[in-house]
């Protein structure tokens, strides 16, 4: 067996640079206090099934501990979805600041129609909890890739709705970036409509000295990265309409413009190419051009970047005849309704296996470094 | 772990079938009964589309999404799952992204190829060429007796098949914040090298789309911070495929063995480090996405000579350079932009989003930067250099670092009223009135907000561009 490089080279290890902000309480003296939520305790709560999992997040459908009857029985069933994190994993991945952004951003945008509902947020020794509304229509990911692809209409049903919620997020808010569209963090309500979930990458971009802050950390789904993301240029909310034109693009062809099996060239891709269109299905001269018009490299010509903001993404011939009010105020239901056979069914949700992977202990040592990074959660 | 109670209805369903039939070819038969059980599913879930304009009562679901006991090829199971999910797939076991990226990297060319569905060719028999799935089934009058099964794309051009449908993975760096941010200054470790070692590393990652967009600064500073890295015998792993990718390296002597194992790490045993798929030589490069973010090693590469030289780059570093050095740029910027009298009542925000779309250009010595008569479409700031405005001949004004000019080119297009010209090198931050408009909207209510004409700074009078 040949030898490693680390044995040859006993220093290499000391190479690695250990500049990096989070979990290293000396280079953050600014800690923002999170804003309050409602406190549980995950005694307060009985799992039911896992209906997701990420690399270092899952979310299970859970109910009050107390229940008793049959989930498929209940009129009024109380069921949430609970996103736990393990704080040994968020610490390795080095996510404490994206973990930080989610909790308080999610806080502040409760009760927005298009977005999931924080309930409330707790932690205890090993992992940090957010207890969401459930949403039981699934992933609006397990329609497209079970019909293939959407024609116009549904596609634009679809960005409509998520227009409102970066308008909200980018100028209601005051430039939160969400930073990770897909097709995979959209859920469906029983009637058909958007909610946006997992905010693990969203930033509230903030001023500082008056002016706003770009933000370095390069994040995101590697198709639907922008530019100024791979290239890091500094990045603003600019990037949630690039990946909104990815999005729209795969909602009508099935696929992301920008794909390849090995990231480096989707990569090479995104910096070097323009979006081609496939000549079937045939995608009108509309959709063309606000998909263009999103993934436009240069920030100066980016539609929802440029003047006008959202109000300019609105106008857009991709969107006429749509009724804004309408639309935000969910006065029709959606173009897919969720075959939802009782209010806290899970079978529009995948099955993923329940047992965890091993993990490390969450030892003392960490607890006295790392913990005041958690304990208002 | 217990398997899914809907695979289990499906594994009993194709166990009958089996026995009823007794089929000769196994195989074909099982992906025959998948493919019939996928095209009802989705005969039966595409009916919602059909349905939807008509709203049918809060939660109660669609009769079409009841399970038919009748018939073993009907719908068997009321679980809705994704035939695309990463974890829907029966047999798929859990595949790791690597793996499949390394598996399919070789059939990448074949997109277009009408001859790459030898392995799917029986499926695609079935398929009606040019009669695109979906078209029909929004428009209500698809046909319910044959929609196309899930494995063959419409037609060949339309649909890429080697294109993973499953679930994406989110990526993320360690979040770095610029220096001047925190207050502590920092600035890139430096390699001494000589200017052939230099020369050899530009031409190395001249062609790379992570460097080819850096400015001169920012690659003297990247081939600065490049690490020798001696690896003196033959048989050394240098990076091992499945682990955690840090450093990018550029083989600067010697040359190294790829191995790739389609299971996406290394396993143990004498043939565990899978096929050698390649040789690198000096010059090349390897572990390039390690500057992105952290994700498993695709390969794992060893010395295939005795004393060989890398020079490596890590991750941090790397980031760490062009944030710095962007961020410095732009808060630059900001601060000139300040000062520029005519932009004074842009708000925080808007002068953000100026600095963002500001282009950098470079003049020689005695280079013209703007030609007196010409139409002014185009305001500049003064990053370095010196330069001078001449009328005519007479030199009427100098120019030095932070100072602008051709700002008014921003409200009217009025012919320049002087030359500019480089007097050393110089490098300028240049906006046009047509991008300035894109982004802030019309100029006439922006820069008008605060009346110019009364403004008494003297630059109306100073700005020799300007006519009276």
């Amino acid at each position: 067996m040949a030898a490693t490089l680390a044995e040859a080279q006993p220093g290499i290890a000391a190479l690695a640079t250990g500049t990096t902000s989070p979990g290293d309480p000396s280079t953050d003296p600014t800690l923002e206090p999170l804003p309050p939520t409602r406190k549980f305790k995950l005694s307060d709560f009985k799992r039911v099934r896992t209906l997701g999992t990420g690399t270092f997040a899952r979310v299970v459908l859970v109910r009050p501990a107390n229940a008793t009857k049959p989930l498929e029985e209940e009129k009024n069933p109380e069921v949430y979805a609970l996103k736990i994190l393990k704080k040994t994993e968020v610490i390795k991945l080095k996510q404490i600041d994206h973990v930080r952004h989610e909790r308080a951003i999610l806080a502040d945008v409760a009760g927005h129609p298009f977005i999931t509902n924080l309930l409330g947020s707790f932690s205890d020794h090993d992992c940090l909890y957010m207890l969401l509304d459930y949403v039981p229509g699934g992933e609006l990911f397990s329609y497209l890739r079970k019909y293939r692809r959407f024609d116009e209409p549904t596609a634009r049903f679809y960005a409509a709705e998520i227009v409102l919620v970066l308008e909200f997020l980018h100028e209601q808010q005051g430039g939160v970036a969400y930073r990770d569209l897909k097709p995979e963090n959209l859920l469906l309500d029983q009637d058909g409509h958007i909610k946006l979930v997992d905010f693990g990458f969203a930033k509230r971009l903030g001023y500082k000295d008056d002016r706003p802050v770009e933000t370095y950390t390069l994040c995101g789904t590697p198709e639907y990265l922008a530019p100024e993301v791979i290239h890091n240029k500094g990045h603003t909310t600019a990037v949630d309409w690039w990946a909104l034109g990815i999005l729209i693009y795969e909602f009508l062809t099935g696929y992301p413009p920008f794909w390849h099996q090995n990231p480096i060239e989707i990569y090479k891709q995104i910096v070097e190419k323009p979006v081609v269109f496939p000549q079937e299905p045939v995608i009108s001269d509309e959709a063309q051009d606000i998909i263009r018009s999103f993934c436009t490299i240069d920030r100066s010509r980016r539609l929802g970047n440029i003047s006008g903001g959202a109000g300019r993404v609105k106008a857009h011939p991709f969107f006429r005849g749509v009724n804004w009010d309408d639309m935000l105020s969910r006065r029709h239901r959606g173009p897919i309704i969720p075959p939802i056979r009782y209010p806290g069914d899970d079978q529009c949700f995948d099955v993923y296996p329940e047992d965890d992977a091993r993990s490390t202990a969450y030892t003392v040592e960490m607890a006295n470094k790392y913990d005041r990074y958690f304990e208002d959660f | 772990m217990s398997l899914p109670e809907a695979y289990q209805h499906e594994i009993q369903a194709l166990n009958r079938q089996v026995l009823q039939t007794c089929p000769s070819d196994i195989l074909q038969f099982c992906a025959d009964f998948f493919n019939s059980r996928l095209a009802s599913e989705r005969a039966a879930s595409l009916s919602i589309f059909r349905d939807r304009g008509t709203p049918s009562p809060g939660f109660s679901p669609s009769p079409r999404f009841c399970p038919s006991p009748t018939s073993h090829f009907a719908m068997m199971s009321s679980q809705f799952s994704s035939p695309f999910g990463a974890n829907s797939n029966p047999f798929g076991g859990s595949t790791s992204p690597m793996a499949s990226s390394v598996m399919h990297s070789v059939v990448e060319e074949e997109e277009n190829d009408n001859d790459n569905g030898h392995d799917h060719g029986h499926d695609r028999d079935h398929l009606a060429p040019g009669n695109p799935f979906f078209s029909g089934a929004f428009g209500g009058d698809a046909s319910t007796e044959a929609p196309p099964t899930m494995r063959g794309p419409p037609t060949n051009d339309s649909y890429p098949a080697q294109y993973n449908f499953g679930r994406r993975t989110s990526v993320s760096a360690e979040s770095l914040k610029p220096s001047a941010d925190s207050y502590d200054n920092w600035t890139p470790p430096f390699t001494e090298k000589t200017p052939e070692q230099i020369e050899r590393l530009k031409h190395a990652i001249e062609g790379n789309f992570l460097f080819n967009h850096l400015d001169d600064e920012q690659s003297a500073q990247i081939l600065g911070a490049l690490v020798e890295k001696p690896i003196p015998a033959r048989g050394i792993k240098v990076i091992s495929q499945g682990d955690a990718g840090d450093y990018f390296y550029v083989v600067e002597r010697g040359s190294f063995d790829v191995y790739v194992n389609p299971c996406g790490f290394i396993e143990p045993g004498p043939d565990g480090l899978g096929n050698k798929v390649g040789n690198i030589q000096a010059g090349g490069s390897f572990g390039e996405l390690a500057l992105m973010y952290n994700a498993p090693r695709a390969a794992t590469i060893i010395s295939a000579e005795g004393s060989c030289t890398l020079w490596a780059l890590d991750r941090v570093t790397f980031r760490r350079i062009l944030m710095e050095s962007t961020f410095a740029r732009r808060r630059m910027y900001e601060s000139f932009l300040e000062e520029v009298p005519i932009l004074s009542s842009l708000t925080p925000y808007e002068r953000s989003k100026i600095a963002d779309a500001l282009e950098t250009q470079k003049f020689a010595p005695g280079d013209t930067i703007i030609h007196e008569g010409d139409p002014g479409h185009s305001f500049y700031l003064l990053e370095s250099g010196e330069a001078a405005a001449y009328k005519g001949t007479e030199k009427v004004l100098s120019y030095n670092k932070g100072d602008f000019f051709g700002e008014l080119a921003l409200l009217n297009d009025a012919p320049r009223a002087a030359s500019v010209v480089a007097v050393t090198d110089v490098k300028v931050a240049t906006l046009g009135k047509n991008a300035f408009q894109r982004l802030l909207g019309p100029v006439e209510g922006l820069l008008r907000r605060t009346r110019y004409q009364g403004v008494k700074t003297g630059v109306e009078e100073m700005d020799p561009l300007q006519q009276e």
